[in-house]
């Protein structure tokens, strides 16, 4: 696996002569992306047939650039609309959503497609240069550890996402609570279940999606007659090319925030199951517990929006390393790659790098080619796209509810599943109107049936001992980083309020 | 003067009270939603059980501070039972309601009405409402034009499993 340099050249100048399978996928990527409901992976699972059809290094290339794209996608509906595309999105809104109803929805869209776009090509480089060491992380986090990164992720979005920590943590483990809904994974007894046959398989995500974003946003929003403030209505009018250049400049000005902010994301994407949506939270987190301007977080601050954009961008690299090199896929997508790589014949491991280092090597130089296209391709884009938040609400809110429910029928083909999306709609109304922050629900449903997965396995290896999970070194590292990531904020408030005082 | 002032200073202390009502929707279903979990996982085996009984245990705890912390607040006159933010602004209580029902319709309906009309109908019903009343003709217009859009790019051109109705099944015979 040692890396050469005229290999890179060669692989890259070899990915860009097929631009015209790219550019196809991107611009998919970008619409399916943007529409909750609507993931990557879902629309590489329809478009098998075309994929399974193509050579295999071509069909590798056509899933990365769409993987990539839909990553980039879903950040687009969160800024303009406070709905992310995706759940790898969920912390976009939390400061992209307050630019645009400031008015500033131009720059918001600039900062988040170069942030992405740079974040996204940077950790792509980064991987494959270090994708031999990268790729042991996963061999290090047991069923023990996983537990404490699971806890980690949800303790970390209720310190974040909402504004009082105790509200963040209740609506965290109650979104836990649902998520452990459905049959055991080991011995198959449905849980909680209220007697719907449609929920032993777990709760599906694209309802709980749809409704604590989509349906409950739309009955917030019809309140206001546009999702932009009366100043930012006429700013929104007056802008132009202009405001997406400063947009740009002011992402690129923060080069080095989008640098540390994409690596936290490269590394959680190593970790199989732990997803963009934990790395946007944690790399949030950390952006503003760094920040010397903490308060301003969550009300429209540019590196606010930079941190889970870089972040979710980071993931996309960091899944296929466990894919291609341990043939473990980091994620959902990944894992539909590994099917469509072994429908050919392909053995994914260590012996594919020097086997046929073209289709090794090939997804990371898709990648960063896809994201060096994106830029041209997107950014040009960004002024005509935010025109959207200046549509009444009142056309905007029955738009959204009809089309992001009937979305949530795709997945399963269950009615159910609308009415599903409805209950969450009304969870998520009473969260967002009474200060629960949706966000912190909807992890907590993605990390429920994952922590419930980890806890059987741990029990099962103790024989029952609960306190397995202190039984790791690396995990009791862990849980004292938990409770410091959980004290710091306190801390960290403390300390200012004692400088104001000194000062005064 | 201070007969006048005294009603008026308790007025004010009634009015900053905040209200916490809506505040303990989401703690009390969680609670109660935990309760219910509890009692399915009875007959389970103790390794099926203990991630359940780990988080429902953290979450009552969790909940169990915020009653306290409300109790405190309530008693001490800082905050009252009310509704408030949750039902805020009153004006659109009625538009909401008819927005859900509206919605609860169109989940029903569109198993037979299909993806295209039913969402024609819903849009054009939802929109009118929240215009109370609105450009009808310019609605209606809007909307066909939105749900022949949505045909055209999910079923035409994805070929999206949505539901479909009278007009996808004419739409698949014509084409």
């Amino acid at each position: 696996m040692d890396f050469q340099a005229s290999l890179f050249i060669e692989l890259f100048a070899r990915t860009f002569s097929f631009w015209y399978v790219i550019l196809p996928a991107i611009l998919l990527g970008l619409v399916v992306g943007a529409i909750p409901g609507f993931s990557a992976a879902n629309t590489i699972i329809i478009l098998l047939p075309l994929t399974l059809a193509m050579d295999p290094e071509v069909g590798l290339i056509f899933m990365v650039a769409l993987y990539a794209s839909s990553r980039m996608g879903a950040g687009i509906p969160a800024i303009l609309v406070n709905i992310p595309g995706t759940a790898g999105a969920a912390a976009t809104p939390l400061d992209g959503y307050p630019m645009t109803q400031q008015g500033h929805a131009h720059q918001a869209l600039s900062i988040s497609f170069v942030s992405s776009v740079f974040g996204g090509l940077l950790t792509t480089v980064m991987a494959l240069l270090a994708m031999p060491w990268l790729s042991q992380v996963a061999y290090y986090l047991h069923s023990v550890e996983m537990i404490v990164v699971m806890l980690f992720g949800i303790s970390l979005i209720a310190t974040i996402a909402a504004k009082d920590t105790l509200k963040g943590l209740i609506a965290g483990f109650f979104g836990l609570m649902i998520g452990l809904i459905g049959a055991d994974v080991i011995y198959a007894t449905p849980r909680g279940t209220f007697g719907f046959l449609e929920l032993y398989d777990k709760v599906p995500l694209i309802p709980a999606l749809v409704g604590l974003f989509a349906v409950s946003e739309a009955f917030v929003v019809m309140e206001r007659q546009s999702i932009v403030s009366d100043a930012g209505r006429q700013r929104m009018e007056e802008a132009g090319w202009a405001e997406t250049w400063e947009g740009v400049c002011m992402a690129f000005s923060r080069w080095w925030h989008i640098t540390w902010t994409s690596i936290i994301g490269l590394v959680i994407g190593v970790v199989p199951g732990a997803g963009a949506s934990i790395a946007a939270f944690v790399a949030y987190q950390q952006s503003k517990t760094f920040s010397k301007t903490p308060e301003l977080y969550g009300t429209g601050h540019i590196e606010g929006l930079v941190a889970p954009e870089s972040a979710n961008n980071g993931v996309t690299s960091g899944t296929l390393i466990p894919l291609l090199v341990i043939g473990i896929p980091g994620g959902a997508t990944a894992a539909i790659m590994l099917v469509v790589l072994q429908y050919h014949g392909v053995t994914v491991g260590p012996d594919l790098f020097m086997d046929d280092p073209n289709l090794a090597y090939g997804p990371f130089s898709a990648m960063a080619v896809t994201y060096f296209i994106m830029i041209f391709t997107i950014l040009p884009l960004a002024r005509y796209m935010s025109k959207i938040t200046v549509v009444s609400t009142n056309y905007m809110a029955p738009l959204i509810i009809s089309f992001t429910l009937v979305g949530s029928f795709v997945s399963r083909e269950y009615a159910f599943d609308m009415y599903l999306a409805v209950v969450f709609g009304v969870i998520g109304y009473v969260a967002r109107k009474t200060g629960y922050h949706v966000a912190a629900i909807l992890i907590g449903v993605i990390l429920g049936p994952l922590l419930e997965t980890y806890f059987l396995r741990a029990m099962k290896m103790s024989q029952g001992d609960i306190m397995v999970i202190f039984s790791s070194s690396l995990g009791n590292v862990l849980w004292v980083f938990l409770f410091i990531s959980i004290g710091i904020p306190y801390y960290m408030d403390w300390r200012r309020a004692r400088q104001k005082e000194r000062e005064a | 003067m201070s007969e006048i002032s005294a009603p008026a200073a308790q007025d004010s202390a009634v009015r900053e009270r905040k209200p916490v009502g809506g505040e303990l929707i989401i703690p009390i279903a969680g609670l109660l939603f935990t309760a219910y979990y509890f009692t399915t996982i009875t007959d389970s085996p103790w390794t099926a059980q203990v991630s359940a009984y780990f988080v429902g245990a953290i979450l009552t705890l969790l909940i169990a501070i915020f009653l306290v912390k409300t109790f405190i607040a309530v008693s001490g006159g800082r905050a009252d039972l009310g509704l408030g933010p949750l039902i805020a602004p009153k004006e659109f209580v009625r538009k909401r309601l008819i927005l859900f029902g509206l919605m609860l319709a169109y989940c029903y309906l569109v198993q037979f009405g299909g993806f295209t009309l039913t969402t024609f109908v819903f849009m054009t019903a939802g929109m009118i409402v929240l215009t109370d009343g609105g450009n009808k003709r310019f609605i209606a217009i809007l909307c066909a034009f939105l749900a022949f859009g949505g045909w055209a790019l999910f079923i035409l051109a994805f070929d999206t499993r949505f539901p479909d109705g009278p007009f996808e099944k004419l739409m698949e015979w014509l084409l």
